[in-house]
C-alpha cells in the first residue's frame, strides 16, 4: 500500500495538468489533504480552484497527473464514483427544490417508504429531518415549512445536511459562506468544528482569508493554475496568505497612460439601499479610472447595479454632469451617457444568438435608422468597432456565440461605445478571459480614459485594479472602508481591507 | 449511521445558534405563506360560495342523484386533466419550454374510435380496451420520442402529434358517429349504488389511484423534483429524461382510458373530441391554486374538474347559458396567475 | 473540413428541407392531382387556403419573435368581426365601421398586454385566460352565441368588397394578404422596433440591460399581433356577411404551425415572415392538392400532421447539431 508515501493523505492530487482548448486552468497544480483535517483552499479567480474542485467531483477529467483517493490511484472519477468513496459536495448554488418540505429535499433520491409499501413514510422522514436538524444545528424548522420560505442560511443547512445523511467522509465546502450574514457563518464554522471532530475531514474553499485563518488547520494557496505554498495556518497569517496569492511581479502586464482628469461626471453622495449598502459617496471625474473591490455581498456590485438603474436606492442621491438622476430605470441611465457591462455577459452582457452586428448596435439603433435601419451605417460601424477593438470574429455576422470569452467581453463593450457613452460601469470585465484578451481590454480601459470618458471598474482581482486604476475604494459589509490611491500601494494592503483580515472573528468554540 | 449517534450535547451555544436564525412567522417568508393561504382559501371560498348560491338558487342542486351526476359527467374532462396534470408536473410549469401535451383530446378520440371500430367489426370488449389502451399508449410513446429524443419542444411536437391524431380520427371513422354497444358498456354507462353513476365511481376510483401514486410514493417525489428544478434532480442522481418521457406515456394512457369512457358514456365514438382541449388545460392549470404549494397535484385538479362540473350543472338548473362557464375559467385562472405573478416578484425585490 | 462541410450541409438542408417539400408536394399534385396545376385552381388555393391563415399567422410570427405566443388571435378575428358588423348594422359608414373593427381587435390585444407586460404572466397563460374570457364575452353580447346576421338586403355593396372584391383582377383578400405580408416583412427584419422584439425572443435581459424599455416594447407587440389578426375579422365577416361567435380559433392551430414550420427556413431558426408564409403554402397547397388527388378526404388531415411533424423533427435535429457544433 502507498500509505506510508501519502502520508496520511485522503485525498491527493498530484501535478494535475487541465487544458481547455488552448489554455490552461490548471499547469501542475497539487493538492494533499490530510485524514480528519480542515484544509483551506485558496486562490484569486482564475486561479484554478474551481478545475481543481470540479476535476475531484469527476466534472471534469485531468490531461495530466494523478488522482488518488485513500491512496487508490483512480484514472477516471464519476460523479457516482466519488460519491461512493465518500466525498460530498457543498455548493455554492442551493440545488434543492423550493416547493419541496425541509424532509423531502433531505430525502429526495433516497426516500424512507413505509415499512412493507411502496409509499412515502412522510412522517419517517419529517422526524428523522427534525432529529438530524436539532442535533447538528440545534434548529427547529416548522415542519410544514417549504424550502422557498427558508433564509439563504437555512437553506444552505439543508445542503449541509443533506451531505450528513450519506454518512461522508470527506465535506468540500465551495464558497459557503458567500450568502450568509455574520452570525449565520459564524454558526456555520461551529459545525465544521464539530464535523471536523466527528471524524470528518472537511475542504474548505474561500475568498474570506480571515475565516480561512480561523477555522482551517492547512491551507493550500493556488497562483496561475499551481499551487504555490501549503503551509499549516498556525505557522502563517492572512496577510501572508494574501501575499501568496497575488503576483508580486506586476511587469508591464497593465497598460495605463498618464491622464490628468478633469471635471467630475458623476456624483455619488450617501448613496444607500436597504440591507445591501450605507452612506456610499465618492465622485468620478473625466479621464478617471476609479477601482470598486470587495467580497460578494459586501455592496461594492450592488453600487454598481444601482447606479444603472437596476436597483431603486433607499436613500442618497446620484447626479450626472451636475443633474440629478432620479429613476431606477435603465433606460434613463442609458440616455445619461451611463454604460454597464454586467459580470454575467452571457446572460446579461451580450444575446449569444445574435450576431456581432446586432450586439454591437443594440443599444443605438436610433443612430442607424430613419424609419428603417440602415443596413449599410451599421454595418460600417461594426466594422470599425470590430477592428478598433481586435475583435477576433468570423465576420461581422457571425453570432456571439461562436466567440471566445475576451472577444465576448469587447463586444459587449462595443455596444457601448456605439452608444457614444461617457460613463462606463464595468463590472468584473476580465473574469473568464485569457490574458491576451485582458490586456486588450486593459489597454482599452486607458483610451478611453484618454478621450475622457470616466470609468468606474468593480473587481476583485486587485493586482489588476493597482494596474489600471487611479483610486481605488473597497467595500467591507456595506460601506467604503477604504480608499487607496493606487501607485501608493500594494495588493496586500488592499487585500487585507478586503478580506477583513484586520477584524478578528469572535471565536464562540 | 452517522445521523444516529447523538454525539453532540445540547449546549448554551446551540440556544444562542437557534435565536440567530430568522424565526418562523416573520418576513418576506411569512407573508408569502399568508398570501398563500388567502389565494388557496380564496378558492375554496369561491367553490363553496358556488354551492352555496346554486343549492339556494336549485333546491335539487346538492342531492346525491346530482353530485353523482356531476361527477359522472366531469369523468372525462377529469381523467384527460389528469393526464396533463401528470405531465405538467414532470415538465415544468413553464407551459411553452416545459410540460403540455395538446394531443390528449386527439387521442381520447382516436382512442374511443378504435373502439367503437373493433367492436363493431365484432370483436370482444377485452380487445377492444386493449385497442383502445395501445392506440393511446403509443400516441404518448410518440411524444415522448419526439420530445426526449428529437428534442422538439413538448408545445409543437404534441401540437403536430394532435394533428396526425386527429387526422387519423376522421380516417378511421370517415367523420361518422360509430355506434357501439356492449354489455360492458352499459355497465359502465349505468346508474351504481346510490344512484350515482358507475362512471362517477370510476372518476373517484382512478384519481385514488394516480393520487396514490403521485402524491404519496417516492416516484412521484422525484417527478416533482425533475419538473421543479431540474439541476436539483440531477445533483440527486435522477434520470430526467426518462422521467419526462414516462410523463408522456402515462398521459397517453389517460387519454386512452379517458376514450373507452367517453364510447361508454356517448354509446359509441362521436367527432369534435379536439374541443375538449383547451377547457382541459385550464382545468389542470386552475388545479394547482387547490394546492397547499400552489404546485399542480392529482387532487387540486379533481377539484378542479368538479367545480367546472358543478358550473355548469347549476348554470343548466337555472337556465343560465352554461357557455359562460368558460368565462368563469378563464377570470379565475387570470386571477390565480396574476396573483401568483405578483407574489413571486415582490418576493424577487 | 470534412466534419465542417458535412455539418454545412445538413444546415443547408434544414434551411432547404421547406422549400424543398413545397416544391416536392407541388409536382406531386401536378402529376397526381388533374387541374391542380390549372390558373382558376392555384387563385383558389391563394384565396381561400392561403391568404386569410396566411395573415393570421404572420401575426402570429410576432409574438413568438418576441419569445412569447398568442392563443387569443381568434378571439381578436371574433372582437373585430362583431365590431364591424355590429357598426354596420348601426348604420355606420363602412369604412368607419371597418376603423372600428380594428380597434375591436386591438383591445383583445391592449388587454393581453396588460397581463404580460404590466403583470408579467407568461404569454402562454395570459392569452389562454383572455381566450377563455373573450369566448364567454361573446356569448353575453350575443344572447348565448346567436350568429348576427347582415340583412341581405341591407349590406352594402362596400361590405361585400373586403371578401369579394378584385382590384386589378386581383381577389381583395390575397392583396390584403399581400400588403400584410410585405409590411411585417418591413417592420419586423427592417426597423429597429423589430429588432428589439427579435432580441427580447432571444435573450430578454440583455434587451433591458441595453437601456431599452422591454415593457412598452413588449406591449406595443401584443397590441400589433391582435390588430394584424383584426384585418382576417373584417375580410371574414365581410365574405360570409354574418358574424358567428368564436369562429375564430380555428386558425389558431394552423398559425402556431406554420409560424414555426416557418422557423426551419431561417438558417439561424429565428421566426421570419418569407418562413412563415411558405409554411402556409406549404399547408394550403397539400390541403387543396389532396382534396383534388382523389384519395380520401380524412387523410388530409393526417398528411398535413406528419408534414408539420417532419418538418419540426428535422429543424429542431438541426438545431441540436449546430448547437454542438
Amino acid at each position: 500500500m502507498a500509505d506510508t508515501t501519502n502520508g496520511g493523505a485522503i485525498v491527493r492530487l498530484e501535478n494535475i495538468v487541465k487544458r481547455f482548448g488552448g489554455a490552461a486552468a490548471l499547469s501542475g497544480a497539487s493538492l494533499s489533504v490530510k485524514r480528519d483535517s480542515v484544509h483551506g483552499l485558496v486562490g484569486q479567480n482564475g486561479a484554478g480552484k474551481s478545475t481543481l474542485i470540479k476535476l475531484l467531483a469527476g466534472l471534469h477529467r485531468a490531461d495530466e497527473g494523478t488522482v488518488e483517493i485513500d491512496g487508490e490511484a483512480y484514472d477516471r472519477l464519476t460523479p457516482h464514483l466519488v460519491e461512493e468513496l465518500g466525498i460530498h459536495f457543498i455548493h455554492q448554488d442551493r440545488l434543492l427544490v423550493p416547493t419541496f418540505t425541509v424532509g423531502e429535499a433531505l430525502f429526495l433520491g433516497r426516500e424512507l417508504r413505509i415499512p412493507g409499501t411502496p409509499f412515502l413514510d412522510r412522517t419517517g422522514m419529517r422526524r428523522k429531518s427534525a432529529e438530524i436538524l436539532a442535533r447538528y444545528f440545534g434548529l427547529s424548522l416548522p415542519q410544514s415549512a417549504l424550502i422557498a420560505d427558508l433564509s439563504a442560511a437555512e437553506k444552505q443547512i439543508v445542503q449541509i445536511t443533506r451531505a450528513l445523511i450519506a454518512n461522508p467522509r470527506v465535506l468540500v465546502f465551495d464558497e459557503p459562506t458567500a450568502a450568509l450574514v455574520r452570525r449565520e457563518a459564524d454558526l456555520l464554522f461551529q459545525l465544521i468544528h464539530r464535523l471536523s471532530a466527528e471524524g470528518i475531514t472537511i475542504l474548505y474553499i474561500s475568498h474570506y482569508l480571515g475565516e480561512i485563518v480561523d477555522i482551517c488547520d492547512t491551507v493550500t494557496v493556488l497562483r496561475n493554475g499551481r499551487d504555490v505554498a501549503t503551509l499549516p495556518v498556525a505557522e502563517t497569517s492572512a496577510t501572508e496568505i494574501g501575499a501568496l496569492m497575488v503576483n508580486r511581479a506586476l511587469g508591464e502586464l497593465y497598460p495605463k497612460p498618464d491622464v490628468i482628469p478633469g471635471e467630475v461626471l458623476l456624483q455619488v453622495e450617501n448613496l444607500a439601499l436597504a440591507e445591501r449598502f450605507d452612506a456610499v459617496s465618492f465622485a468620478l471625474r473625466k479621464g478617471e479610472v476609479l477601482g470598486l473591490t470587495g467580497l460578494v455581498g459586501s455592496g461594492a456590485k450592488e453600487v454598481v447595479r444601482t447606479l444603472f438603474g437596476l436597483d431603486l436606492p433607499t436613500g442618497g442621491a446620484v447626479s450626472v454632469n451636475g443633474e440629478t438622476v432620479f429613476s431606477a430605470d435603465p433606460a434613463e441611465a442609458t440616455e445619461k451617457r451611463l454604460a454597464l457591462v454586467p459580470e454575467d455577459r452571457r446572460r446579461d452582457g451580450v444575446a449569444l444568438d445574435l450576431s456581432v452586428t446586432e450586439n454591437t448596435t443594440l443599444a443605438s439603433l436610433d443612430r442607424f435608422s430613419r424609419g428603417l435601419i440602415d443596413h449599410g451605417s451599421e454595418r460600417r460601424q461594426t466594422e470599425d468597432l470590430v477592428k478598433r477593438l481586435q475583435i477576433k470574429t468570423d465576420g461581422i455576422d457571425a453570432l456571439v456565440r461562436t466567440l471566445s470569452g475576451g472577444n465576448q467581453q469587447k463586444v459587449a463593450i462595443a455596444k457601448w461605445l456605439s452608444r457614444q457613452s461617457e460613463i462606463y460601469l464595468l463590472d468584473e470585465p476580465t473574469v473568464g478571459v485569457d490574458i491576451a484578451a485582458k490586456v486588450e481590454i486593459y489597454r482599452l480601459i486607458g483610451e478611453l480614459a484618454e478621450r475622457g470618458a470616466g470609468i468606474l471598474v468593480l473587481s476583485s482581482d486587485i493586482e489588476e485594479l493597482l494596474g489600471i486604476t487611479d483610486r481605488i475604494l473597497v467595500f467591507f459589509r456595506g460601506r467604503v472602508t477604504r480608499q487607496f490611491t493606487s501607485s501608493e500601494t500594494s495588493p496586500d494592503q488592499v487585500l487585507a481591507d478586503v478580506t477583513g483580515a484586520h477584524e478578528t472573528l469572535r471565536h464562540a468554540g | 449511521m452517522l445521523v444516529d449517534s447523538p454525539f453532540i450535547p445540547a449546549s448554551a451555544l446551540e440556544i444562542e445558534a437557534q435565536k440567530s436564525l430568522e424565526p418562523p412567522g416573520s418576513g418576506p417568508a411569512f407573508g408569502r405563506r399568508l398570501a398563500t393561504l388567502a389565494l388557496r382559501g380564496g378558492a375554496l371560498a369561491v367553490f363553496v360560495g358556488v354551492l352555496v348560491v346554486f343549492s339556494a338558487a336549485a333546491p335539487f342542486f346538492l342531492t346525491i342523484g346530482n353530485i353523482g351526476n356531476v361527477l359522472g359527467q366531469s369523468a372525462i374532462a377529469g381523467v384527460l386533466a389528469i393526464g396533463l396534470t401528470i405531465v405538467i408536473i414532470a415538465g415544468g410549469s413553464n407551459v411553452v419550454t416545459g410540460g403540455i401535451d395538446l394531443s390528449l383530446a386527439a387521442n381520447m378520440g382516436l382512442s374511443a374510435a378504435v373502439y367503437a371500430s373493433l367492436v363493431q367489426a365484432g370483436q370482444g370488449d377485452g380487445v377492444a380496451i386493449l385497442g383502445a389502451l395501445g392506440t393511446g399508449l403509443a400516441i404518448g410513446a410518440v411524444n415522448a420520442a419526439a420530445v426526449t429524443l428529437a428534442g422538439i419542444v413538448p408545445l409543437l411536437a404534441t401540437l403536430a402529434v394532435m394533428n396526425v391524431v386527429a387526422g387519423l380520427e376522421l380516417v378511421l371513422t370517415q367523420n361518422t358517429v360509430v355506434p357501439a354497444a356492449t354489455d360492458f358498456l352499459s355497465a359502465l354507462s349505468a346508474g351504481g349504488p346510490f344512484g350515482i353513476p358507475v362512471l362517477a365511481y370510476i372518476l373517484l376510483g382512478f384519481t385514488f389511484v394516480v393520487a396514490a401514486v403521485v402524491q404519496y410514493t417516492p416516484l412521484g417525489l422525484r417527478l416533482y423534483a425533475v419538473g421543479a428544478f431540474p439541476d436539483a434532480a440531477r445533483a440527486a442522481g435522477l434520470p430526467i429524461r426518462s422521467f419526462v418521457a414516462g410523463s408522456f406515456l402515462a398521459s397517453g394512457l389517460c387519454g386512452g382510458f379517458a376514450g373507452i369512457l367517453s364510447v361508454s358514456y356517448l354509446s359509441g365514438s362521436t367527432t369534435g373530441a379536439g374541443d375538449m382541449l383547451l377547457p382541459v388545460v385550464v382545468t389542470a392549470l386552475l388545479g394547482t391554486v387547490f394546492s397547499r404549494r400552489l404546485v399542480p397535484t392529482i387532487t387540486g385538479t379533481l377539484l378542479s374538474a368538479l367545480f367546472v362540473g358543478f358550473l355548469i350543472n347549476g348554470f343548466q338548473l337555472l337556465n343560465i347559458s352554461s357557455t359562460l362557464v368558460s368565462g368563469v375559467q378563464g377570470l379565475l385562472i387570470l386571477l390565480v396567475v396574476s396573483a401568483t405573478t405578483l407574489l413571486g416578484r415582490k418576493e424577487s425585490i | 473540413m470534412a466534419t465542417a462541410f458535412l455539418s454545412s450541409l445538413t444546415r443547408g438542408i434544414g434551411r432547404y428541407a421547406l422549400v424543398a417539400a413545397l416544391t416536392a408536394v407541388f409536382a406531386l399534385f401536378a402529376t397526381l392531382a388533374p387541374g391542380f396545376l390549372s390558373g382558376a385552381n392555384l387563385l383558389s388555393v391563394l384565396v381561400n387556403n392561403f391568404a386569410l391563415l396566411a395573415i393570421v399567422a404572420v401575426a402570429m410570427t410576432f409574438a413568438v419573435s418576441a419569445g412569447g405566443i398568442d392563443l387569443s388571435v381568434g378571439t381578436a378575428i371574433d372582437f373585430a368581426s362583431f365590431a364591424f358588423v355590429s357598426l354596420v348594422l348601426a348604420g355606420q359608414p363602412v369604412a368607419l365601421a371597418a376603423l372600428g373593427g380594428l380597434a375591436g381587435g386591438a383591445l383583445v390585444g391592449v388587454f393581453n398586454a396588460v397581463l404580460i407586460a404590466g403583470i408579467g404572466i407568461s404569454p402562454f397563460l395570459a392569452t389562454l385566460g383572455t381566450l377563455f374570457v373573450g369566448r364567454s364575452v361573446q356569448q353575453l353580447l350575443t344572447n348565448g352565441g346567436n350568429p348576427v346576421y347582415l340583412p341581405p338586403a341591407g349590406v352594402p355593396e362596400a361590405f361585400r368588397f373586403l371578401g369579394h372584391g378584385t382590384v386589378a383582377g386581383i381577389p381583395v383578400p390575397l392583396l390584403l394578404a399581400a400588403l400584410v405580408i410585405a409590411g411585417a416583412w418591413l417592420v419586423l427584419s427592417q426597423t429597429r422596433f423589430g429588432r428589439v422584439v427579435l432580441a427580447t425572443g432571444i435573450q430578454a435581459s440583455v434587451v433591458r440591460y441595453s437601456g431599452i424599455r422591454l415593457s412598452r416594447v413588449t406591449a406595443a407587440n401584443y397590441v400589433l399581433v391582435s390588430t394584424i389578426a383584426a384585418v382576417v375579422g373584417l375580410i371574414l365577416t365581410s365574405t360570409v356577411t354574418v358574424y358567428i361567435p368564436s369562429s375564430g380559433n380555428a386558425f389558431l392551430l394552423n398559425a402556431i404551425g406554420a409560424t414555426f414550420i416557418g422557423t426551419t427556413f431561417d438558417p439561424r431558426g429565428r421566426p421570419n415572415v418569407p418562413g412563415t408564409v411558405l409554411g402556409v403554402l406549404l399547408l394550403g397547397v397539400v390541403a387543396n392538392g389532396l382534396l383534388l388527388s382523389g384519395l380520401n378526404f380524412y387523410w388530409q388531415q393526417v398528411g398535413t400532421g406528419l408534414l408539420i411533424f417532419s418538418v419540426l423533427a428535422i429543424g429542431f435535429a438541426n438545431r441540436k447539431a449546430a448547437a454542438r457544433a
